[in-house]
């Protein structure tokens, strides 16, 4: 076998790919009409991820904290927590979905959280707040597991654990879209109206790029509401696009409520947007519209123009959250490029057996590199100490060193890209998001080949 | 005393303490709001936490260092790549991070073994490097982790390395203000006095509290070389770990953040006998009375006001220039700690612009002396300021541009008040003669953006001017200045380079003989 | 004006453009205000100043800047006696240790540890 699978050797992490599972969870949250987390720990696990947050953005999204503060750490924090529940509901007269988000911290001086939400529904709400619509969620996110992307997979469960509700069938599919931008949910909510299909999206974060208006004040915030989340126990299927970013949410479903779930494939490149297609025509009945089969050919229009000219034989590495990292390899198999290295940043002993790792281990045919529980060394290090050559490296603003450094071409996907303007508006995913990732990387490399002078005349008559 | 009650924290009586206005007659005995207290659970505070406040602002500015974090991924990724110390070794300590990345396993069975593997294989990676600051975090404080012993322990196997510990998990205090001070008592106590440095000047500092933002401590170190003054180091920014061994050699500790690094600066006066000057190095006479006192302390004062004549010289008519069409706009001066006093009365004095609102995130009653006692009367200060305060103070005051962090400025953004970055500035630096007018070319930028008065339309109500297919700042900012001033030949705008950085490195500097003999 | 708007007009000076009164701890205070204070009431009153110590020298640089800015900003100094001076510079070393110590509200002042 050309491909290996391996799990970094070293113990410690250098450069990391993920920051940990509390962020996940804050991430879902934000998506949450209606509702303000608090994230039960220090200070520094809000105002970062919340910082993080707005640097991808360039947006302000609203997170609380317990602040947790040394007594709290000596003595138990749960007081706290009733605290902030409190002073959001006094202070945010529309909040009514509340998840309480665990962290390293209150995780290991074991503050019940469960506990504290049966407390507080029996007490404070119903003394203080009666007749108010609140949703307390414990949400245990210990940040010494797994990683932002189990935490957001982890959160998303949860919050449809909570709400999903068993009433009448009501037609519609449940579509998790996994750790995506704005401009993801638009295409992938694009090609569902054109398909003429009725869904819930998890999450509705078209909003989170939101305008700047001459009055009033835009709060960026998602717009699934508790609705929305409790009919998605009565859908005819549940589609989560990425298996480790809504995954156990598509398969709590169907255990729970018997909703069948497909798992996958991530929508990246032509042939998985083909596969989603088909699968809504499988659970849907709907046929495939003209206009897509239009749309298709516009982006396979454009990706001819460029592949075999431009993309053919490029060597390129990919790290980034797994479902999108994998996804990128398969378009780029398919864009005839060879992705030889890719780093998946967590510890999920589950990535070794994903089907599509299988396929790639079993089917590629030149020496490829999967690193598990990676970080950004392992891509560093083989450029700078093992003489590994590249043309091109996909992956998030945390690793653009990799690429400044060694002056390889990168192309900004994934969370967070805050080097780059304006990224989240565009989609990945989709016929749309096959057709902008390619041009994205055509032209990033034609940039490329005129900055480092590398036969940049051949586009003078391309 | 003149506390101002928010109306959105009326529900919480004890924010009531954490604001003032200050009015006329009234004066620092009765114009206090309370600071450094513990955080009110939910309000959506804007501080950080103290390890944050330790690894991230005062440790990892030092430039030729590992900084690794005990603890799980996040508090890692979170504090890398989202701050500007710049370093002059290529800013190693931006591009790389280090943790032990603790999994549940080592929660349960401690991680010390997990921490000496991390440590040699750092040092591997980056065999150049041979210096290493370890941060405690909230999981490797709770499960109780020696790192020390793990330190001494390597140190004694690695004779070529040396490792600084840092214990200020997350949850010591109430915002990341507990980890500067853990961190300069840390360092003081485990390092300073374990390298003897080589002198070579008679006069001869610590440049403390200084981060090199945007690289500040570049322009000044510029200073200071033209002075013939030794910087032994610089307590952190651009600052080497074998330098900040040899702080208890100076003769004076020059100190910019109090905030921040006056804990170290004290206990050195304390322990070694060597002086606290409080400097501001961000305005025109501020610096200048700075550097001149610097001067003065070693008998060099004509050192310093040469300096000061050059400099001012050739950037006043810069500053005037923005100074005149500044005048009058209202400024919410909302950053973390210092710079509301640094900055309170500089820039009514020198920009023009009038402070309405000083606010701290995790400064002390002492930062919100100083910040008040030199703001104008009738100024709002807030102590710990939450999202819904800001945005009422926002609506209450009106103000034209507000210096603040990163993600409060896409808050102030919302509600239509163009912001810069207080922390880390939009085109800094920000210290020094030049860096001073690039911070007012910023604000001149900021508030008479055309962009930001489109901003201000509604198309659907207001009257829409369809006779122009542009504005300029100038035509915005000029409109009603008189034409003494539109048409001087004296004042001109910036002219300075988007990197005015480049031209310092490979300067060359006077070399005062005379001190050389006198070197002690 | 009187000497009490006279001493204000000092102590807004030192306010507006100082960082030395305002030192962390109540002792450092103390230190502070007598060390610049009188430093600057000897210069101003044409008084040799001691200069022995780093602490003297740090407390006269200070001092050297105060005095130049009272006098360029103060015309009614100028027309002083030194007796004169001396009280109103006691006075005002009497207002700084009021404000920046005995009736400040700063609670940090007392902590025993820097």
């Amino acid at each position: 076998m050309l491909c290996d699978v391996k799990e970094k050797t070293r113990g410690g992490c250098i450069n990391p790919i993920f920051t940990c599972q509390p962020c996940g969870a804050q991430f879902v949250s934000i998506g949450v009409k209606d509702c303000i987390g608090i994230v039960h720990g220090g200070q520094g696990c809000v105002m970062f991820v919340r910082l993080l947050i707005s640097q991808h953005f360039k947006e302000s999204f609203e997170i609380a904290s317990s602040s947790v503060h040394e007594e709290g750490a000596v003595f138990g924090a749960v007081k706290r927590v009733e605290e902030a529940v409190d002073v959001l509901l006094m202070r945010y007269p529309d909040v009514k979905v509340i998840p309480i988000i665990s962290t390293c911290s209150t995780e290991i001086i074991g503050d019940d959280i469960d506990g504290v939400v049966n407390k507080l529904n029996a007490g404070l709400l119903k003394e203080k707040y009666p007749g108010r619509e609140v949703h307390l969620i414990p949400i245990h996110t210990p940040s010494f597991v797994g990683s932002m992307v189990s935490g957001y997979d982890v959160a998303v469960r949860d919050f449809v654990t909570y709400f999903a509700k068993k009433t009448e069938p009501d037609g519609k599919l449940n579509l998790i879209t996994g750790w995506v931008n704005p401009g993801d949910v638009t295409a992938l909510k694009h090609l569902l109206a054109e398909m003429r299909i009725d869904a819930t999206v998890l999450f509705e974060i078209e909003n989170f790029d939101s305008p700047l208006m001459p009055y009033g004040n835009f709060v960026s915030h998602g717009d699934t509401t508790v609705e929305d989340l409790s009919g998605t126990a009565n859908a005819i299927g549940t589609i989560a696009l990425n298996r480790y970013e809504g995954g156990k949410a598509a398969l709590y479903l169907e255990k729970e409520f018997g909703v069948p779930a497909i798992l996958g494939p991530t929508p990246i490149g032509i042939r998985n947007t083909d596969t989603f297609l088909q699968n809504l025509m499988t659970l849907t009945g709907k046929p495939i519209p003209e206009s897509l089969v239009r749309e298709r050919g516009i982006a396979m229009d454009a990706i001819t123009d460029v592949t075999h000219m431009f993309l053919a034989d490029k060597k390129v590495a990919i790290y980034g959250n797994p479902d999108l990292a994998i996804g990128i390899a398969e378009f780029c198999l398919d864009l005839e490029m060879k992705p030889v290295l890719l780093l998946l940043g967590d510890d999920n002993p589950n990535y070794r057996n994903d089907p599509r790792v299988k396929a790639l281990q079993e089917n590629v045919d030149f020496p490829m590199e999967i690193i598990t529980n990676a970080d950004l060394w392992e891509l560093e290090d083989r450029i700078r100490n093992q003489g590994l050559e590249l043309d091109m490296i996909f992956g998030h603003s945390k690793g653009r060193y990799s690429a400044i450094e060694n002056t390889i071409p990168m192309v900004r996907v994934g969370f967070p890209t805050y080097d780059r303007a304006g990224l989240y508006r565009h989609p990945v995913v989709g016929y749309a998001g096959a057709m902008w990732l390619v041009e994205q990387m055509a032209n990033t490399l034609f940039t490329d080949m005129e900055y480092k002078k590398n036969k940049e005349w051949i586009l003078n008559v391309w | 005393m003149p506390y101002h009650e928010f109306e959105c924290s009326k529900c919480i009586p004890e924010r009531k303490k954490h604001a003032v206005i200050k009015g006329p007659g009234e004066d620092l005995t009765s114009a206090l709001p309370q600071g450094y207290l513990s955080t009110i659970p939910g309000s959506i505070s804007e501080r950080g936490c103290a390890y944050c406040g330790a690894k991230h602002v005062i440790g990892t500015p030092m430039k030729d260092v590992i900084h690794l974090s005990h603890g799980p991924i996040g508090c890692t990724y979170d504090t890398w790549q989202t701050k500007r110390y710049i370093s002059d070794n290529d800013n190693f300590q931006i591009k790389n991070t280090f943790a032990t990345d603790m999994k549940e396993k080592h929660i349960i069975f401690g991680a010390e073994k997990l921490l000496k593997q991390t440590i040699i294989e750092a040092f591997k990676a980056f065999p150049a490097i041979k210096r290493m600051s370890i941060y405690q975090t909230c999981a490797s404080a709770l499960i109780g982790d020696d790192i020390n012993a793990i330190a001494a322990e390597v140190m004694e196997e690695m004779p070529e390395v040396d490792i600084f510990v840092c214990n200020s998990p997350g949850f010591a205090g109430p915002s990341q203000s507990g980890g500067h001070h853990k961190i300069n008592i840390a360092w003081l106590n485990q390092k300073v006095g374990t390298v003897e440095p080589k002198i070579t000047s008679p006069y001869v500092i610590n440049y403390v509290g200084e981060y090199n933002i945007q690289g500040d401590q570049h322009v000044m170190m510029d200073y200071f070389k033209r002075m013939g003054i030794q910087v032994l180091s610089t307590f952190t920014g651009n600052g080497s770990y074998d330098e900040l061994r040899g702080m208890h050699r100076a003769h004076l500790n020059v100190l910019e953040c109090a905030r921040s690094a006056e804990y170290i600066c004290n206990e050195l006066k304390k322990r070694y006998g060597i002086p606290r000057l409080d400097i501001d190095a961000f305005g025109f006479t501020t610096l200048a009375e700075g550097l001149r006192k610097i001067g003065m302390f070693f008998g060099i004062e004509d050192r310093a006001q040469a300096i000061i004549d050059e400099e001012t010289a050739r950037w006043k008519p810069e500053l005037d220039w923005y100074k005149e069409r500044l005048r009058g706009k209202k400024v919410c001066l909302w950053p973390g700690g210092s710079k509301l006093w640094h900055w309170a009365n500089v820039v009514h004095e020198e920009f023009g612009v009038d402070v309405v609102s000083v606010y701290t995130k995790f400064g002390h009653q002492g930062d919100m002396e100083k910040g008040i006692s030199r703001c104008q009367e009738g100024a709002l200060a807030i102590d710990d300021p939450n999202e819904l305060e800001g945005l009422e103070a926002m609506d209450m005051l009106k103000p034209d541009i507000i210096f603040t962090g990163k993600r409060p400025g896409e808050v102030a953004k919302k509600v239509r008040v163009p912001y810069l970055n207080a922390h880390a500035y939009h085109n800094g630096p920000w210290k020094g003669w030049e860096g001073w007018v690039r911070f007012a070319r910023d604000i001149y930028n900021g508030i008479y953006s055309p962009i930001h008065q489109l901003a201000l339309l509604d198309i659907s109500k207001d009257e829409i001017p369809t006779d122009k297919g542009f504005e300029t700042q100038r035509m915005l900012s000029d409109r009603d200045l008189s034409e003494d001033i539109t048409a001087s030949t004296v004042l001109h705008q910036y002219s300075g380079k988007y990197d005015c950085l480049a031209e310092l490195s490979g300067k060359t500097y006077p070399r005062f003989e005379t001190d050389l003999a006198h070197a002690v | 004006m009187d000497m009490k708007e006279k001493i204000e007009q000092l102590v807004d000076y030192i306010m507006k453009n100082c960082l030395w009164q305002f030192h962390s701890r109540a002792w450092d205070r103390k230190d502070q205000n007598a060390g610049v204070l009188t430093k600057a009431t000897q210069i101003l009153c044409g008084e040799a100043v001691e200069l022995e110590t780093p602490t003297d020298r740090c407390f006269w640089v200070d001092a050297v800047c105060l005095a130049e800015a009272y006098k360029s900003r103060y015309p009614w100094l100028a027309a002083m006696s030194k007796e004169e001076i001396k009280q109103i510079m006691q006075g005002l070393h009497e207002r700084m240790d009021y404000l920046t110590i005995t009736g400040s509200l700063n609670l940090e002042l007392t902590d025993q540890h820097y």
